[in-house]
């Protein structure tokens, strides 16, 4: 079963599409991250899952109802921790767990105190007192103490340090040992997601480029080098070899649709029997550098995107 | 806490850099055999990796006979039967085949690459 499933979901304000056209599944038991840069549409994509916004066109089903049918009910199996949410600042943890606990039926007193303990977090002092990064692990754990079947995550980890992150992932992968749990994630920071997700999904101004599982981009995009004699004649590459550049007798480039045996016999072909052909994997933040690029998107070069 | 670390780095995927790490500690003795494996979910939390990709991990070293999965304690590091030493032999084909093209490539003669193997070989020895 999925988890969400959208078809064609668009949104548009006035003349621009801040989302255009959709469609994605994130099937039970599975970490998918949306990525893309900042204005790419990923938190309205998630504004419109949570029922935050309405679809212009399209439609959006959440745990099988759609979106903009969510109800109390359904909003007992979801998590929801977003950059966007401000909790009170004259509250105490304390008063907030206090607050959240007779909401849900499902609410586990043992798994809400052993998070306290990982995420070390004060109990008494109000929320204008703790940092950002408290803020965040607070959020979490109102998120996860009722154990919900799908956790979605708006940009959780943006401006904490490394150390608050491990915490944050620790505590969603503390959920996995519960059956058919899914988390929808969007973040800049690849690094993190490579490690956490198992699929991935890149928005780019609104259209989403790629959604696949990462193992499977990491075995079709590939950085290919190649060593042939210098006479051969210009080569006019196919559309998937992306920034194809040859000097004398090397020739570089990016193959996004690389398979194995099959693309070895066509380089073969190409390059007139070649005397070494590499085809060396890229990680996730490599391989967004390099598909960005054919989106012509800004990125910085530290797998944070701007 | 698990008893081996692993050295993430860029490129491959995750599960082959765990499965390749996870060999490596075997190799070095950070596991030896008979000992118990950590579970699926001791793997994910300690690691902060996806479950799935290590449930692959486990999967993936169950098959090529690295892990037994017993039911009461679960998942413990095989013993490698001296019989089936044609067959590790075997194993080594591919690695070997890449090491030789690498080396050609570089254009490092055959006594070189026997020496870096020795002194790797000798490295690994001494850890044990």
């Amino acid at each position: 079963m999925n988890l969400i499933e959208t078809h064609q979901l668009a949104r548009r304000f006035g003349k621009t599409e801040a989302v255009h056209d959709v469609s994605f599944q994130v099937p039970e038991g599975e970490i998918y991250a949306l990525l893309g840069p900042n204005g790419a549409g990923k938190t309205t994509t998630i504004q419109m899952l949570m029922n935050i916004q309405q679809p212009t066109s399209g439609i959006a089903k959440v745990l099988g109802i759609d979106s903009t049918n969510l109800t109390e009910r359904e909003f007992q199996k979801i998590g929801y921790v977003s950059e966007n949410l401000r909790l009170p600042e004259w509250m105490t943890l304390q008063e907030l767990i206090d607050y959240f606990r007779p909401m849900y039926s499902t609410w586990d007193t043992s798994f809400e105190e052993a998070l306290i303990g990982r995420f070390e977090l004060p109990l008494d002092l109000k929320f204008k007192h703790l940092s950002r990064g408290m803020q965040m692990k607070a959020q979490l754990l109102t998120s996860l103490a009722y154990r919900p079947q799908l956790i979605v995550l708006d940009e959780p980890f943006s401006g904490l340090d490394p150390l608050t992150r491990d915490e944050l992932i620790q505590g969603i992968l503390e959920l996995n040992s519960q059956e058919g749990w899914s988390v929808l994630i969007t973040s800049h920071d690849l690094d993190e997601v490579e490690r956490l997700s198992d699929h991935v999904g890149i928005l780019n101004k609104g259209k989403l480029e790629v959604s696949e599982e990462i193992e499977s981009l990491q075995n079709r995009v590939r950085n290919i080098t190649i060593t042939h004699t210098e006479n051969i004649a210009e080569v006019s590459p196919p559309a998937h070899w992306i920034h194809y550049q040859r000097q004398g007798g090397v020739s570089r480039f990016f193959d996004l649709n690389y398979q194995s045996e099959a693309s070895d016999n066509l380089y073969r072909n190409y390059f007139q029997n070649p005397a070494h052909i590499q085809a060396e994997t890229l990680n996730l933040r490599e391989i967004f550098v390099e598909l960005s690029k054919t989106f012509r998107q800004p990125y910085s070069k530290k797998g944070v995107l701007k | 806490m698990i008893p081996f670390s692993i050295q993430f780095k860029g490129g491959a995927p995750l599960s082959e850099q765990i499965i390749a790490g996870i060999k490596k500690a075997i190799a070095i003795g950070q596991l030896k055999a008979g000992e118990k494996f950590p579970s699926v979910r001791q793997l994910s939390l300690e690691l902060k990796i996806n479950p799935n990709t290590a449930h692959k991990v486990v999967q993936a070293l169950v098959q090529e006979g690295i892990l037994v999965v017993t039911p009461a304690i679960g998942s413990v590091i095989a013993n490698i039967e001296p019989s089936s030493a044609k067959k590790r032999q075997e194993l080594l084909q591919e690695p070997v085949e890449n090491l030789v093209i690498e080396a050609k490539r570089l254009q490092l003669p055959l006594e070189v690459i026997e020496e870096i193997l020795r002194k790797t070989w000798n490295q690994m020895e001494k850890k044990e």
